[in-house]
């Protein structure tokens, strides 16, 4: 059916790919270049070119201040595909289920102090519903980064953000069996509206989840608001906990923490992938000292309930810092 | 103590929905992305899911079954299945990859619509497993088609059909871009999971799944059958919206959208499903016709699911049983006629005994697109295979972006079904396409399908040359007859005699 003289060869690997020296990895071959939304600026979906979605995509994800000219080269420095997501986490999540039996077996909850169990209903399992925020917001940057390699970094974040959650509300139910006057399962939703201890991170987070532009969503959601809610309310609640032989918590914590931690490695590289092109580390800076304020009120307000929370909270800002200028910021 | 069961902490995973105050709730949730329709949050918050799973089961779950579809790949590598199998189904399997692996992919998008803006805390959860699905079903897909690059350019369009001006991958755009991902989050959950998953993707997953098995391709079987077990857990999150919409007075607009996103599934299935299971398919592995497929998944069980929900069938139920008899013999025979336009080989699938088959199955078939392929043959055996392919350009419809077909010869209805809108003629391939169009014009008035484009002089030169050349598709690539017309000796005056 063909009078074109050249036929093209077959290819050991996606065209997109074919070009470079090494062979491409699993990691590559599954999640590179799958954005077709991408390819065309004025009308990234295959519709009228006015809707509003296409209007959305263009001004939020197109048109961002943050710029670069190939977003597809980013790479998760993990290279975590689905697959092996869920071997990691199948893991660790039978550890936790490990944990949890354990320390429910040998009656954990009833040896707490009195006055432990009150900062555990007023600080740590109103957590459910800023886990959940973060789990919200990482669902927004999954649909609107400009990369699939992007995209999927923050699809395990919003299911780790989930797992957080679950893990949150797993202990609310056993601690509200063990501390039944406690208001475990039944004040959260109150003090997370009310109490000034949480209000600051509400703010955060409901201002972060309407910053539609998504490098700033991401700036705020990734390099400001989750190194200041993991270092105070999981890593440094959980130190509080160890003092109160809250060994539990802290052990979750730290479960969760490698979880915060891979989300801080895909998040530096592509801080550093952006800081290549002219111009996106002042884009980046001036969105970090717009965000960190409310962030740093944040911590305050949190820490200021907590045994020994001034500390927790220097430590939590000086950390949250010191990542974004390891990242290569201000 | 034991661990505490799912039942007893599941409800606090899904209650954690709360009144913003820095923000204004409808700044938080803006309708257009929402889609909460002034229904007030505390009425979501009674969405409740069928089907349950927290965390730690979705990823213990998840690896089992990708150990499971791995290793059955692996096992069966070395038997190299796809160098000695019909021509026919390495065509289904071409076709398959490339319609289906990134659109699985960019579903992701639609489940994190829902994930980040639905007011039904249940369904925000849910859909993070959506999301989590479908990243698994791009990939896994992409993975196991990925190892026939070496065989043939065309598998390249496993990755590469979505990002093509390719005629089939821009309709296929132009449906999944409308279903699912330019939608509110409510809309998603009715048009993506309810109408389309629940509905065809049975189709495409257990239908085909069948034709594989029986084909021999255990591994392809197995994947696609086991990607189901997915979409049967998060096709579930449209059902309890849709309740939810119906006891808050929405019914009307539930229907709506359900019309519009099933009659829009049918048209792709008709020109991607219907010709693999009623043509390419090798005859002794045709587990049933596509018609009776359609009639076992669609009739029989999402009729029911639909009416149990309080809806009604679609207005044009009636027009949508008899095109079961029509739109895809249509499809198959423009897609065969056009096949240097598509990435895979078309097969022709008109031998004799097909044709005692096709007959069975429809009958009248001999008497009308028998009557056309007949005059395909008389070309092929007489030695005129330029006048078997493409001169001129198919009409094309503004909706499904496929051709315009009915049935031809003796049972002739061809017909275009036009519409002037704002001052620009449109063509539509049925009734129910047109009315999807006049239902949100907006949505679809400045798009140009391929053959506007053309007229518009996006394609040069105006040829099938230049239009090959837009469509991404170079030799190599292009369609010919799956079995390099071996099956026309069938027809050879000497064989025919023997026969």
């Amino acid at each position: 059916m063909t009078d074109a003289p050249e036929v093209l060869k077959p290819l050991r690997t996606w065209s997109h790919l074919a070009g470079r020296r090494r062979r491409p990895t699993e990691y590559e071959v599954v999640s590179t270049n799958l954005h077709y939304r991408q390819d065309n600026p004025d009308s990234p979906w295959e519709l009228d070119p006015d809707i509003h979605m296409n209007k959305w995509y263009r001004q939020y994800c197109n048109d961002s201040p943050l710029r670069h000219e190939d977003w597809d080269a980013f790479r998760d420095p993990d290279q975590l595909v689905y697959r092996t997501y869920n071997i990691l986490q199948d893991g660790q999540e039978t550890y936790v289920r490990s944990v949890l039996e354990q320390f429910s077996d040998r009656e954990h909850d009833s040896g707490l102090s009195p006055e432990w169990v009150a900062v555990l209903a007023s600080h740590y399992t109103p957590a459910r519903y800023l886990f959940h925020t973060l789990q919200m917001a990482s669902s927004y940057l999954s649909q609107m980064a400009p990369a699939s390699t992007i995209s999927n970094c923050t699809t395990f974040q919003t299911a780790d953000s989930l797992r957080w959650l679950t893990h949150t509300a797993y202990r609310t139910v056993e601690l509200s069996r063990t501390h039944p006057g406690a208001g475990f399962g039944e004040k959260e939703r109150q003090l997370w509206e009310q109490d000034p201890a949480w209000q600051g991170f509400r703010e955060l987070m409901e201002k972060a989840l309407v910053a539609w532009d998504w490098a700033e969503a991401f700036t705020a959601v990734n390099l400001v608001a989750k190194p200041a809610i993991e270092g105070a309310v999981i890593a440094g609640l959980a130190a509080a906990g160890r003092a109160e032989d809250d060994l539990l918590l802290a052990l979750l914590a730290d479960s969760q923490m490698r979880d915060a931690e891979r989300h801080r490695r895909w998040a530096s590289a592509l801080v550093g992938m952006a800081l290549e092109t002219e111009g996106n580390k002042a884009v980046l800076d001036e969105w970090v000292a717009g965000w960190q304020p409310l962030a740093d009120n944040a911590v305050d307000a949190y820490c200021s309930g907590l045994p020994g929370g001034d500390k927790i909270a220097e430590e939590t800002k000086t950390a949250a810092a010191a990542f974004r200028t390891q990242a290569g910021l201000d | 103590m034991p661990l505490l069961d799912r039942s007893e902490y599941y409800d606090l995973i899904r209650t954690t929905n709360w009144t913003p105050s820095y923000v204004p709730e409808d700044e938080l949730y803006p309708e257009e992305m929402s889609g909460s329709r002034g229904i007030p949050m505390e009425k979501w918050e009674t969405f409740d899911e069928p089907y349950k799973v927290a965390y730690g089961e979705y990823v213990a779950n998840q690896r089992e079954k990708d150990a499971g579809a791995y290793s059955v790949k692996a096992a069966l590598e070395r038997s190299n299945f796809v160098d000695n199998a019909d021509p026919g189904w390495i065509s289904i399997l071409k076709a398959h990859y490339g319609a289906i692996s990134v659109p699985e992919y960019a579903a992701m998008t639609g489940e994190a619509r829902m994930a980040r803006f639905s007011k039904a805390p249940g369904n925000r959860n849910m859909a993070v497993f959506g999301m989590m699905d479908e990243t698994r079903h791009g990939q896994i897909q992409l993975y196991f088609a990925h190892e026939h690059t070496r065989r043939s350019r065309q598998w390249d369009w496993a990755h590469k059909a979505m990002h093509a001006n390719e005629w089939g991958a821009l309709a296929a755009r132009h449906f999944f871009d409308d279903m699912m991902m330019t939608r509110d989050a409510i809309s998603v959950s009715l048009m993506l999971t309810f109408a389309f998953e629940t509905g065809f993707t049975n189709m495409q997953f257990l239908g085909l799944a069948a034709d594989a098995a029986q084909a021999g391709d255990h591994t392809f079987a197995n994947l696609i059958s086991s990607i189901q077990t997915d979409e049967a857990r998060h096709a579930q999150q449209g059902g309890p919206n849709l309740k939810i919409l119906i006891e808050n007075g929405k019914k009307d607009e539930a229907q709506q959208m359900i019309d519009v996103a099933f009659w829009r599934s049918w048209k792709l299935f008709s020109v991607l499903t219907g010709p693999m299971m009623d043509y390419y398919t090798p005859l002794e592995s045709r587990e049933q016709s596509f018609k009776e497929f359609m009639q076992e998944w669609i009739i029989g069980q999402f009729e029911r699911q639909i009416t149990d929900l309080g809806l009604d069938t679609p207005w044009y139920w009636d027009e949508f049983i008899r095109a079961l008899d029509e739109t895809h013999h249509g499809m198959h025979l423009g897609v065969w006629y056009w096949r240097p336009t598509v990435w895979w080989n078309p097969a022709a699938g008109v031998t004799p005994e097909d044709r005692d088959w096709l007959e069975e199955k429809y009958p009248g078939w001999n008497d009308t697109w028998g009557n056309v392929w007949d005059l395909i043959i008389e070309n092929l055996t007489e030695g005129r295979p330029e006048l078997t392919g493409p001169a001129t350009l198919p009409m094309i419809c503004n909706m499904s972006n496929i051709p315009i077909v009915g049935t031809p010869s003796n049972g002739w209805n061809v017909k275009d079904y036009p519409l002037v809108h704002n001052g620009r003629l449109y063509h539509f391939g049925s009734e129910p396409d047109r009315w999807c169009f006049e239902q949100d014009p907006e949505r679809y008035q400045g798009h140009l399908n391929f053959i506007d484009r053309f007229l518009a002089g996006w394609i040069q030169p105006p040829d099938l040359s230049g239009g090959l050349a837009y469509m991404g598709l170079a030799p190599g690539e292009i369609g010919d007859d799956a079995h390099n017309y071996e099956w026309v000796a069938r027809y050879m005056p000497a064989q025919a005699a023997a026969s």
